[in-house]
């Protein structure tokens, strides 16, 4: 029989002030298989720890139970104890008789010490079929992917490389800058985006760690955390890259209001195409848009539907083009300027607020402000999204810059005819008809093209909206589940600049957790497939989210499920929707988990 | 008992090596690694416990194929039957499926409950509290919360059933203390649960009144018929299959009333265990069906491929997909069961090929309830009860 | 129904959450009857009707599956299964005439030590109020069976 040795903590009076320490060792005497019983005073000091290991040694232990405070805490510990006296760290179990049993029955002693007894069985009984269990481990490729060539691929892509990391950068234009491109100034600062993105390009493109793929295609993502294998289209060639880890920094796009509020792109125009505009207006010229690499030939502007500005510019034409922008040349500013919230927002449809679009338009107003101080600018808004001091302070100013706010409601939302804005007033009580010279839409960010295609490769999910999901909004931000792949910027979900940034960071620094080690470390507690029983009915691939199951063909028409234990993150769902039994999840077992049920319930059933 | 008694009462002893059981055997074409030539073998010569710590003792589907070819008449599947209560007495148990929980609903089954379970029951059918025919339901209910993933509504059977006894002329006891016939707890070895779920089966069917048990699953009529009297004594009502029942009223149904291809699984219960072939295949062709027979058929039926809710895996699923694809290549498009566990086996089966295979699954009962109603009416669909 | 009847309940706990508010319980000095086992699980999804069956055969009065609160599953959805599971079996007690009050899902997060003992303690009452469990395990005694 299985040599068990029992180690009861008396954790000063925490445990021996409520529980009678001794009858519980007593009683663990009796319990068939259980040859060594040992009190300690605190079980995890060092004196604790080296009877562990003595008496593993000296009495030829070869499980463990140790009845003390709680495995949250203190399971690493003893586990490590058993790993330096030889003994398989997967054979140790702890019992819990303080946290859950002597500091919750304080005042019955005798009902705490009979559960605690218990409590001690359903240990030994567990105990008695723990099996061995091995950790694997892999090397790690210490080089990272990052998808997206815009600020916050830059971003991570410069901090990896900056600590050490080789990083390909895989962007789908043909330049690096993504949406910061297209912006003529950012809030709340007013500074000018295009220095910002110039400079950042720079540093990318002259970094020596950082292998830049532009028009590139992702083809293909095989492997794991550590070890993947993505199929690269670049420059008419095919490049299989070998990488670690993998950020996803694709962004966002802007939604456009096709069919809403009469949206022309002519005077009735989206914030974006307003940055144009602005620049225009600054007398930069007509039609020219910007300086050098960064022309307009090059921003692929014509793939979002702007099309030309002014009449010398070499934008690109779409497939929808609308038909030429406002001719606002600096000599005629508009005189009226109604800007429209939540417009395709907060709707049925699309029920989340974007974030961004009250501060993008509060930016562009008080631009428009400055350049043309006669000019009025109207923003009828649902409600303000300018949070936490700074962006209140924003919003003061530009009320203080003489920007109107009236406040619609989403029952009725405004009108846009040919020359006026419609809008009722709830304070008023009345319409009130706004002639306008040009109407600004603010648009929501919506998921950027090929979101989903790209999810689907990676094996990420993405919300309802389109957007990528990560593992848990609290706890892992940045992470999806599946380990080694990780989010960050508007690709997540609309956010200002500096989140995105600190996402940036964050992810890097994620990623980096992987990249650093030299190998990757699995646990036992991980699942396993009896192929023998196994129906490859595919029931544990649908169940698990981390990919670790997966069918093989084992024989010809003959397929079995095999579970990649690096990626098994041992919660045992499979296990519990496997129809045959083939499925084991390890160390919590249908017949280890039955024999603490038994051991619960019955004095016989030791 | 011990292994040298058991091979005794199973005939084994006069096993002549011939292999005739494994050339017979469905699992061995399967895994053929797995011999019921060398598991007696074993036996015989003594090391009963390399059969008991093998995974092979839980492999047998209890079939009886073999059996029937056996020039020695060696009852192999009450071998191995017999051999499983050792290896429990042992600790040794089969790997279950579905995480035990038949196994543990026909154990909790044997405790002293007042069950729920004729929920099934439907308006315009007859039942009765006393009466002198009792309609051994089975597990039917359980199966229906099981399986429910499966799309299988095991109760249908149910309701189809007591309309057909209510149309010969039936009023059943239907009763809420019913318990599992017990035939997978014995198939595992379990005698003990075994006879304590047929003492009060025997019970509840005595307090009915009734002289006559008729099971829809020819698993408790086989249980019923030919096992309770091992464990309980002479029973004091005969037991039936509605098959057998339903043949002796072949007017209940008009030779134009279906007008479809069928193909027919002989359950292994039915056909070769109670040995009614003749009768299922009456009622089919009362009823104007076409029936193909599938090339394996009769005594020499294929069986379904699962057995006692254990070991049910790659070997089960490669039987049940070859008996599909014998199915499908009658023509039919309708496979008929008798048996609500061949049923579900082959359903399970079915499911995981995909649309590969374009068989429909019906229950025998639901098929003749449906004849029932075309009956004068011309043809009629399939519908649920 | 003894007015001393203890109920004995089985208590299935997820380590990430439940557990860990349980822990917090009892960190916090919380107080509550010494009626429950709990057995640790990695997640509430591990839990099957096989275990829970098993915990009435056996004379459970009660049972109590517990786990994250849906959508933060340290799994992402292992607590889904719980929520099958729990039906299903839910079902199956009707269906054996057991009253489906004696099994309950609660959800329980890190942070809701208070919450831990108040289930505990709610659900010891409900129970006591219940009366025991018709299956006794002397009544019961068949060997236990599995792999």
């Amino acid at each position: 029989m299985t040599r068990i040795g029992v180690f009861i903590c008396h954790c000063g009076s925490n445990i021996a002030g409520h529980v009678d320490v001794e009858a519980v060792a007593e009683y663990a005497r009796t319990l068939p298989g259980v040859v060594f019983v040992q009190r300690n005073m605190y079980t995890c000091s060092d004196a604790g720890l080296s009877e562990i290991k003595t008496a593993i040694v000296q009495q030829g232990l070869e499980r463990v139970v140790v009845a003390a405070c709680t495995p949250r805490t203190h399971e690493p510990l003893f586990r490590q104890a058993c790993r330096e006296a030889g003994l398989n760290p997967y054979l140790f179990e702890f019992v819990n008789i303080r946290d859950q049993c002597s500091w919750v029955h304080m005042h019955e002693p005798e009902a705490a010490t009979r559960k605690a007894q218990d409590l001690v069985r359903m240990g030994v009984a567990k105990a008695r079929l723990l099996e061995p269990l091995e950790e694997q481990e892999l090397p790690v490729e210490p080089s990272a992917l990052v998808i997206g060539g815009g600020m916050i691929g830059m971003t991570a892509a410069l901090n990896l490389a900056n600590r050490g990391f080789p990083v390909k950068l895989v962007e789908r234009e043909a330049q690096l800058g993504g949406l910061l491109l297209r912006l003529d100034r950012l809030y709340p600062t007013q500074e000018e985006a295009r220095p910002l993105v110039e400079e950042r390009v720079a540093a990318v493109l002259a970094h020596p760690r950082i292998e830049v793929f532009t028009s590139a295609a992702l083809l293909e993502v095989k492997g794991f955390v550590g070890n993947y294998e993505v199929t690269v289209a670049a420059g008419g060639q095919s490049h299989t890259l070998k990488v670690g880890a993998i950020i996803v920094a694709t962004g966002a796009r802007p939604l456009q209001p096709v069919g809403l509020y009469g949206y022309d792109g002519q005077r009735v125009i989206t914030q974006l195409e307003l940055e144009e505009v602005l620049r225009g207006w600054r007398g930069v010229g007509a039609g020219r848009l910007g300086t050098g690499k960064l022309g307009v030939g090059k921003l692929g502007i014509g793939k979002l539907g702007i099309g030309k500005l002014g009449d010398g510019g070499t934008g690109e034409q779409t497939d929808n083009p609308p038909p030429n922008l406002p001719i606002y040349q600096s000599t005629n500013l508009p005189t009226r300027v109604v800007m429209i919230q939540c417009v395709g927002a907060r709707t049925p449809e699309r029920p989340y607020c974007s974030r961004i679009c009250c501060t993008t338009a509060i930016k562009n107003a008080l631009e428009i402000r400055e350049i043309s101080p006669e000019t009025e600018v109207y923003i009828l808004y649902r409600d303000t999204e300018t949070q936490g001091t700074r962006y209140e302070a924003y919003y003061t100013r530009a009320r203080q810059a003489g920007i109107q706010f009236i406040r619609y409601s989403p029952q009725r939302p405004p009108r846009v005819t040919d020359e006026r804005v419609v809008v009722y007033d709830e304070l008023l009580g009345a319409n009130l008809g706004i002639p306008y010279d040009l109407v600004v839409l603010s648009t929501p960010l919506v998921a950027q093209d090929g979101a989903q295609a790209l999810a689907q490769l990676l094996k990420v999910p993405v919300d309802e909206h389109g957007f990528f999901l990560e593992a848990h909004a609290k706890l892992r931000p940045l992470d999806f589940a599946t380990d080694g792949v990780y989010v960050a910027g508007t690709a997540r979900w609309p956010a200002h600049l500096e989140e995105t940034i600190t996402q940036a960071y964050g992810a890097a620094a994620r990623a980096a957790t992987v990249l650093s080690k030299e190998h990757v470390v699995s646990s036992g507690v991980v699942a396993q497939v009896n192929e023998a029983l196994c129906r490859g009915c595919g029931r544990c691939v649908e169940v698990c989210e981390f990919g670790a199951p997966v069918l093989v063909e084992v024989a010809p028409g003959v397929t079995v499920a095999r579970v990649n234990p690096v990626l098994c993150k041992g919660c045992g769902a499979c296990a519990s929707r496997c129809p045959t039994g083939a499925m084991t999840a390890r160390h919590f077992t249908d017949r280890q988990v039955l024999a603490m049920v038994r051991a619960a319930l019955s004095e016989e059933m030791r | 008992m011990g292994p040298e008694e058991i091979a005794r009462r199973t005939r084994a002893t006069l096993c002549l090596d011939c292999g005739k059981c494994t050339a017979s055997c469905p699992v061995t074409r399967v895994d053929r690694t797995y011999s019921p030539r060398r598991t007696v073998e074993r036996v015989l010569l003594g090391r009963p416990e390399e059969l008991i710590h093998n995974d092979h003792l839980w492999a047998c589907l209890t079939c009886g194929q073999c059996t029937l070819r056996c020039p020695s008449g060696v009852d192999y599947p009450a071998f191995v039957v017999a051999m499983r209560a050792l290896a429990r007495q042992a600790d040794v148990e089969g790997a279950y499926a579905h995480n035990a929980v038949m196994q543990q609903l026909m154990m909790i089954m044997a405790g002293p409950l007042k069950q729920q379970r004729t929920g099934w029951l439907s308006k315009g059918l007859r039942t009765a509290k006393r009466g002198e025919d009792f309609y051994f339901v089975g597990c039917l209910p359980y199966f229906d919360v099981v399986f429910a993933d499966l799309g299988v509504v095991s109760t249908t059977a149910a309701r189809d059933t007591v309309r057909l006894l209510n149309a010969m002329g039936i009023t059943p006891v239907v009763s809420d203390d019913e318990r599992c016939c017990g035939a997978d707890l014995l198939l595992n070895g379990d005698e003990e649960g075994f006879r304590r779920l047929a003492e009060l089966n025997v019970q509840t069917i005595v307090a009915s009144g009734a002289q006559r048990v008729i099971c829809s699953c020819p698993e408790c009529a086989n249980a019923l018929r030919n096992d309770y009297p091992r464990y309980v004594g002479r029973l004091p009502f005969t037991v039936v299959h509605l098959t057998e029942l339903l043949a002796d009223h072949l007017d209940l149904f008009a030779p134009d009333s279906l007008d479809e291809v069928v193909t027919y699984q002989d359950p292994c219960r039915l056909g070769r265990y109670l040995g009614r072939y003749d009768e299922p295949r009456a009622l089919l062709q009362a009823t104007g069906v076409e029936l193909v027979e599938m090339e394996r058929s009769r005594a020499n039926a294929l069986c379904c491929g699962s057995a006692g809710w254990v070991a049910c895996g790659r070997c089960a699923k490669a039987i049940q997909t070859e008996r599909l694809r014998q199915a499908q290549a009658t023509g039919a498009r309708r496979l008929i069961t008798a048996c609500p566990k061949c049923r579900i086996h082959l359903s399970c089966a079915l499911h995981d090929l995909g649309g590969e295979v374009p068989l429909e699954l019906e229950d025998i009962t639901a098929l003749l309830a449906r004849a029932l109603k075309a009956k004068g009416k011309g043809r009629v669909t399939n519908d649920e009860g | 129904m003894t007015v001393d009847f203890q109920p004995r309940i089985v208590v299935f706990a997820c380590n990430w959450c439940s557990y860990a508010g349980a822990d917090l319980a009892g960190v916090s000095r919380l107080q509550y009857p010494a009626t429950t086992r709990v057995i640790r699980v990695m997640c509430s999804g591990r839990v099957t009707p096989g275990f829970i069956l098993e915990a009435f055969r056996l004379g459970a009065d009660g049972v109590l599956v517990t786990g994250c609160h849906p959508g933060d599953c340290h799994y992402i959805s292992g607590n889904q299964n719980a929520v099958i599971t729990v039906d299903r079996t839910t079902q199956l007690l009707r269906l054996l005439g057991l009253e489906p009050g004696r099994l309950r899902l609660e959800w329980v997060s890190a942070a809701e030590g208070a919450r831990f003992a108040h289930v505990m303690s709610e659900f010891t009452e409900h129970i006591r109020k219940m009366g025991p469990t018709p299956l006794k395990p002397e009544t019961c005694n068949l060997k236990p069976v599995t792999r």
